[in-house]
């Protein structure tokens, strides 16, 4: 029979020697976490499809292993830790509890047909800061998401933006999310906005250019950029619109050095864990191992 | 950086774009020889099929490359695409002989977009996968319909089909890897502003 030599698309084990290199990585993570006060949960490999169902676009819906479980209800196979996180924490904390710092580990399964050869099972360990709305929250987590990657000759690079700029601009007018997502100007724009996207997608928009349409998202980058300058591996990326999801403010990207590999990504979701019943500002990143081997 | 070029219908425009913008491309003795990869002016220009510059730019095997939107909707090709060129423009129509049944089965090169264009519609017919010569399908009765690229209307007159509803309008465009657009924004940038300086306003 054929499938006795091989496995399913996407998975395979990691036999000694992987295993070790996989573990001595996953321990120098934890090490620094720990190091930096973040305690660590464990979070179920499967939960229902149902508290969710709400926050997730059907897009990133369909990315998940789902099935009928005995009961007859929906279950899905854990492709997301963060949501998970506010489920699981919302409805134990009080806001005397915070701000906490978290991490986590562990595999998600994601489809992802679009992307040939891409791996369905991958290893991640990420970190969250729960209740803690501040800049310096921000700089916090891009500077640690940053150290974590970072070698003597061999520096990352860190893309940072805010999401909300592009949702105020496609608020007042759906075509500039085609726009900027092809960054390229389209007809759909309308006059009043044609000069701030052409900005946007030449690269040439500053935060004052930003200010009028997103002041507090320009107020809080220009913090930002003053606290990690002098620090060039972070670079502002005006223009950066992709895939918001349940982000809303700061979001940001770690490319390994010299290899534009993206190793890690994350931002500030400042409304998830009032969709599971109490409001906690909040901000975290994922390091997906798999892309770091 | 990487330029993947796509061999056959748009090879010799994709090559003018960036021989007119400035760029060193290989000349043609050097595409008479059988090499897929040439170095020219500190840039590796690649020779890949047409369908396949998406996939090697989406994974950045490419840093950047020329596509048309048939092949970039086909792949679902995430890359930016901040210039649609002037030529190449083409129609992807479904096609069907005079009198033909209702759709049920559809024959094309293009099966993802064919689905997404039934679905919008709400039309249950079953796809019929071909690699090319797709109009004979319709002509030998394989299927009722096809989806396929309409240039001049030639192909589709000569077998007696007609043309009967637009599924897209086709233009080529040049495609930016999303991890080298952020990790490399001056080259990118430089890039589209010479394309678009010197290809757009001639």
């Amino acid at each position: 029979m054929a499938t006795k030599s091989r496995y399913p698309t996407g998975v395979r084990p990691l036999l000694a020697e992987e295993t070790a290199r996989r573990r001595r990585m996953e321990s120098r993570f934890v090490d620094a976490f720990t190091g930096a006060g973040f305690a660590e949960v464990v979070l179920p490999i499967i939960d229902y499809v149902e508290p969710y169902a709400a926050l997730v676009e059907p897009a990133t819906a369909k990315q998940s292993y789902r099935f009928v479980d005995r009961e007859g209800d929906l279950i899905a196979i854990r492709s997301d830790f963060t949501p998970m996180l506010a489920r699981a924490l919302a409805p134990a904390i009080t806001p005397e509890d915070l701000p906490m710092r978290l991490f986590y580990r562990g595999d998600v399964i994601r489809v992802e047909a679009s992307r040939l050869g891409a791996n369905r099972e991958l290893f991640q360990i990420g970190a969250e800061i729960v209740g803690d709305d501040s800049i310096d929250a921000d700089v916090a987590m891009l500077r640690l998401a940053a150290d974590l990657v970072r070698a003597p000759g061999d520096e990352p690079t860190v893309v940072y933006n805010d999401v909300s700029i592009a949702a105020a601009l496609i608020a007042q007018s759906a075509p500039v999310r085609e726009a900027l997502a092809a960054k390229r100007m389209t007809a759909g724009v309308p006059a009043a906005l044609q000069t701030i996207v052409a900005k946007l997608i030449s690269g040439d928009a500053t935060l004052s250019d930003v200010a009028p349409f997103a002041p507090e998202a320009a107020a809080r980058l220009s913090a930002i950029e003053e606290a990690v300058a002098g620090d060039s591996i972070f670079t502002l990326h005006l223009d950066d619109i992709e895939d918001s999801g349940y982000y809303t403010g700061l979001r940001f990207r770690v490319y390994a050095g010299g290899a534009r590999t993206k190793v890690a990504q994350g931002g500030r979701y400042d409304n998830l864990y009032e969709r599971f019943g109490q409001r906690a500002a909040a901000i975290g990143f994922t390091f997906t191992i798999d892309d770091l081997d | 950086m990487r330029i993947a070029i796509p061999k056959g219908r748009l090879q010799e425009k994709a090559l003018a774009v960036f021989a007119n913008a400035g760029y060193d491309v290989p000349s043609e003795a050097d595409l008479k020889t059988r090499k897929l990869v040439f170095e020219r002016g500190g840039i590796e220009w690649i020779f890949v099929k047409d369908g396949d510059v998406p996939v090697y730019v989406e994974h950045g095997a490419a840093d950047a490359g020329i596509a048309g939107l048939d092949q970039i909707l086909e792949h679902e090709c995430t890359a930016y695409q901040p210039v649609e060129f002037p030529f190449g423009h083409c129609r992807m129509m479904l096609i069907a002989a005079p009198g033909a049944p209702p759709l049920t089965k559809v024959a094309t090169k293009y099966p993802r977009i064919t689905r997404q264009f039934l679905d919008a519609r709400g039309v249950h017919a079953e796809i019929v996968p071909l690699s090319g010569s797709v109009e004979l399908a319709a002509v030998l009765n394989l299927t009722s319909h096809v989806v396929d690229l309409v240039e001049t209307g030639e192909t589709v007159r000569i077998h007696k089909l007609e043309m009967q509803e637009v599924v897209a309008e086709i233009s080529p465009r040049l495609i930016v890897g999303k991890n080298f657009y952020r990790t490399e924004p001056k080259m990118v940038r430089e890039l589209i502003n010479r394309i678009e300086e010197k290809v757009l306003s001639s």
